[in-house]
């Protein structure tokens, strides 16, 4: 009943019909997707991934992490950004890494997608190097950067088939329809970059690092810039996308929209990583995790 | 204003010395100065086989080339202030958060640019031949006059471009009838009075003989083009949203024998929509070239035989390979960081669209050829010219990466692109001075830039990307 589906979710009843128009070059989306329940009731019913056995630092015991970091280290003079960190990431999972303004969070996403080098530790995504072989990262993953940045002098249509040019996705088109569709910016797909509102152009980042369907997303504070139905569009297509298997690493600090989509979650806080662990465990010691996140971090501010 | 200015001055300040350390920033018109100082004691020699005023003409000819390399503030405007800095990055996009207009805040940014080259170039060039005059026989008074002159001469070239690229940003006819006035009006100088008409520039009378009124017609000229160029700077009009129609898959389709289709096709497009490939051409590639070429042909007599042809072909080279900047200025890497490429691949793609581009100085040295009657060394030229140009470039590369615009500011790299390029001109130089179908030689230097950009791939992958 897809109209009340609507109303359930914010999106306007109508929107998910335009949505549903025409050929879907990602079966199995829309079907789930518009069904799903609003996000409190998702909780409840405990869509996500379990959250399993798992070591201090994350690790989950008999299952290879999709990331993995050892004592990563990144230093910009005297400033310690990231500080010894050592991360693990499960298939499957939405991980949100949170953490206060100049944290570290994006330079732990630009290190783990070859942007910046680590001052000392190691960390391989998808079993690779991110220091020996940074380009082969940023083929198989998808990448939001913390500030969007289409280039100029392209229109967005033109940006993807670039995109789609680099990667050698094949379909462009109609998954490029789907979607200025769905994000419902398809009357700017002629619009150069340049003259994008920041809303749009977010959408357009957020398209171009799931248009290939990667196996791990890493997405730096993806909903910032979206008015409030195309963050509720964007948090469902979150969660149903780690439901088809798929791995995000999302940093954000916003806790609430951590709270409410993440399965793991770690915090970072002046470069150091004070906690780790999946959601669903805080929630069954009947904690917040905005609440358990000020009190970690206070308590450190502190220390 | 003086606020903003003085703050505009400490980003700039700041932009540079991140980059590469306040010292060596701080360093940079040291340099200049030291270059200045120690070339002024070749004065007595250079003096034996140059007469004065033909040096003083080859000293304001540069300036007058500097400042018309840096002035296109105009044409690039809003371009350069967004996609150098980045928007809302510093000062010159607060006009969003001050109560400021952006033509204002454009004000200060063009003046602040200019402050800022006269005290990197001008003043330390000027300050070291005015030091070395009690040593090389120049009075002091002929020193400071030349300081003078030359900061008129810097301020006429940036002032003319920025003027005829603000008037280019606004119509294209009206550019053109502009060109046309000035052309009839030298040519009719030139025909009424049987000189040269290079030798009515301002400041090279007033170098000749100083008079207030003729200071004061340089200023009063200087202050109407900057004026009127300020006045015609268009803001950017946010909220426009012109539409185009997919030019990048025809493009990528043209440029399939290239390397990086996609890359190229996106460089091109970046070129044609700002407004770039046409106005960089004019305003930084024909024009400075036409005017170096204007003043030394007044120095053909002092040449070898076809000197001049060879002396503006390598002078072309040098210029040409600016080109690389103006297929790196706007773009930083952030666009690509979230790709599957790397660093160095996007140094071939912009070498890939630098190659292209220098089929226009290939039709300059040719149309120089031609022009000046010594077609029969055509293919020298063009050879020298473009060996030249392609092995600076390697150099650029090689030192700079993907910022060339910003780390030519840092001594060390721009003493080492003096040197390494210095000695390849002079011996080119010198080669065809010998015999000008020697020049052909010069194809040579394809195998030290062919090195060069390898070592530049390897170097610049392993350093952290920025965003400058």
């Amino acid at each position: 009943m897809p109209g009340a589906i609507g109303n359930c979710s914010g999106i306007p009843v109508g929107s998910e019909d335009k949505i549903l128009k025409g050929k879907n070059p990602y079966p199995g989306f829309h079907s789930t997707a518009m069904r799903m329940p609003a996000p409190h009731i998702r909780h409840v019913l405990n869509l996500y991934p379990g959250p399993g056995k798992t070591t201090p630092h994350g690790q989950v015991q008999g299952m290879d992490p999709l990331i993995e970091t050892h004592d990563l280290s990144k230093q910009f003079g005297d400033t310690t950004a990231v500080d010894h960190v050592t991360l693990f990431v499960k298939k499957g999972a939405l991980f949100g890494l949170l953490g206060p303004n100049g944290s570290g969070k994006t330079t732990m996403i630009r290190m783990l997608t070859g942007q910046t080098r680590p001052g000392s530790g190691t960390a391989s995504v998808l079993g690779i190097d991110v220091v020996k072989d940074p380009v082969g990262v940023r083929e198989r993953v998808g990448i939001i950067p913390e500030q969007e940045t289409p280039p100029s002098f392209l229109t967005s249509m033109e940006y993807l088939k670039f995109v789609a040019a680099v990667r050698k996705i094949p379909d462009l088109e109609t998954k490029a329809e789907w979607w200025f569709d769905f994000l419902d910016f398809a009357d700017k797909k002629h619009v150069l970059c340049k003259d994008l509102s920041r809303g749009t152009r977010q959408k357009l980042m957020f398209t171009q690092a799931f248009i290939h369907e990667p196996e791990l997303a890493l997405i730096d504070e993806p909903l910032i810039n979206f008015d409030p139905i195309v963050q509720d569009l964007v948090k469902e297509y979150l969660a149903e996308y780690v439901k088809k298997g798929k791995t995000i690493f999302l940093s954000t600090h916003i806790l609430e929209v951590a709270e409410e989509i993440c399965s793991e979650f770690a915090v970072l806080h002046k470069g150091t990583l004070l906690h780790t662990g999946p959601v669903a465990e805080l929630k069954a010691r009947g904690e917040h995790l905005p609440s358990f996140f000020l009190s970690l971090v206070r308590k450190d501010r502190h220390v | 204003m003086f606020e903003l200015f003085t703050n505009m001055v400490k980003e700039e300040w700041r932009v540079h010395s991140t980059m590469f350390g306040s010292l060596s920033f701080a360093l940079f018109p040291v340099m200049i100065f030291g270059i200045a100082f120690m070339g002024s004691f070749l004065l007595p020699l250079m003096r034996t086989t140059l007469p004065a005023g033909n040096l003083t003409l080859i000293v304001h000819a540069n300036y007058l080339m500097l400042g018309l390399m840096v002035g296109g503030f105009g044409l690039l405007g809003n371009e350069v202030m967004n996609r150098r800095f980045g928007q809302a990055s510093l000062l010159a996009y607060s006009a969003r958060s001050l109560p400021l207009s952006e033509k204002f805040i454009f004000l200060n940014f063009v003046i602040k640019d200019t402050v800022y080259y006269f005290f990197l170039w001008v003043l330390p060039f000027g300050f070291g031949y005015v030091l070395a005059s009690p040593f090389t026989g120049v009075s002091l008074t002929g020193a400071l006059l030349l300081l003078l002159t030359l900061t008129l001469s810097f301020l006429f070239g940036l002032c003319g471009v920025f003027f005829l690229s603000a008037v280019y940003a606004r119509s294209r006819p009206v550019l053109w009838l502009v060109l046309l006035a000035v052309c009839l009006g030298t040519g009719g100088l030139a025909a009424l009075t049987g000189m040269n008409p290079v030798l009515f520039f301002p400041p090279l009378l007033l170098n000749d003989a100083f008079t207030w009124v003729n200071f004061l017609i340089s200023c009063v000229i200087l202050a109407l083009l900057f004026g009127v160029a300020i006045s015609l700077f268009n803001p950017e009009s946010v909220g426009s949203e012109k539409m185009y129609r997919d030019a990048f898959t025809p493009l990528m389709q043209r440029f399939s024998f290239l390397p990086n289709p996609p890359l190229a096709a996106k460089d091109t497009l970046d070129l044609y929509r700002s407004g770039s490939l046409v106005g960089q051409t004019i305003f930084s590639f024909l024009l400075p070239l036409a005017v170096i070429w204007f003043f030394l042909s007044l120095l053909d007599p002092f040449f070898p035989p076809h000197g001049l042809l060879f002396i503006v072909a390598v002078t072309t080279g040098v210029i040409a390979s600016t080109m690389y900047t103006w297929v790196t200025m706007f773009d930083t890497f952030g666009p690509y960081a979230c790709l599957p490429v790397a660093v160095s691949t996007l140094i071939a793609s912009k070498l890939t669209t630098f190659a292209v581009l220098q089929v226009i100085p290939a039709i300059f040295i040719m149309a120089v050829s031609i022009l000046s009657g010594e077609v029969v060394y055509l293919i020298p030229a063009v050879v020298l010219g473009i060996s030249v140009s392609f092995y600076a470039v390697g150099i650029m590369a090689w030192l700079c990466g993907l910022s060339p615009n910003v780390l030519v500011y840092d001594v060390k790299v721009l003493f080492v692109y003096l040197i390494l390029v210095g000695i390849v001109l002079a011996i080119f130089t010198a080669i065809a001075f010998a015999n000008p179908y020697f020049a052909l030689s010069s194809a040579i230097l394809v195998i030290p830039t062919w090195l060069l950009v390898k070592k530049a791939k390897v170097r610049w992958d392993t350093v952290d990307p920025e965003g400058f």
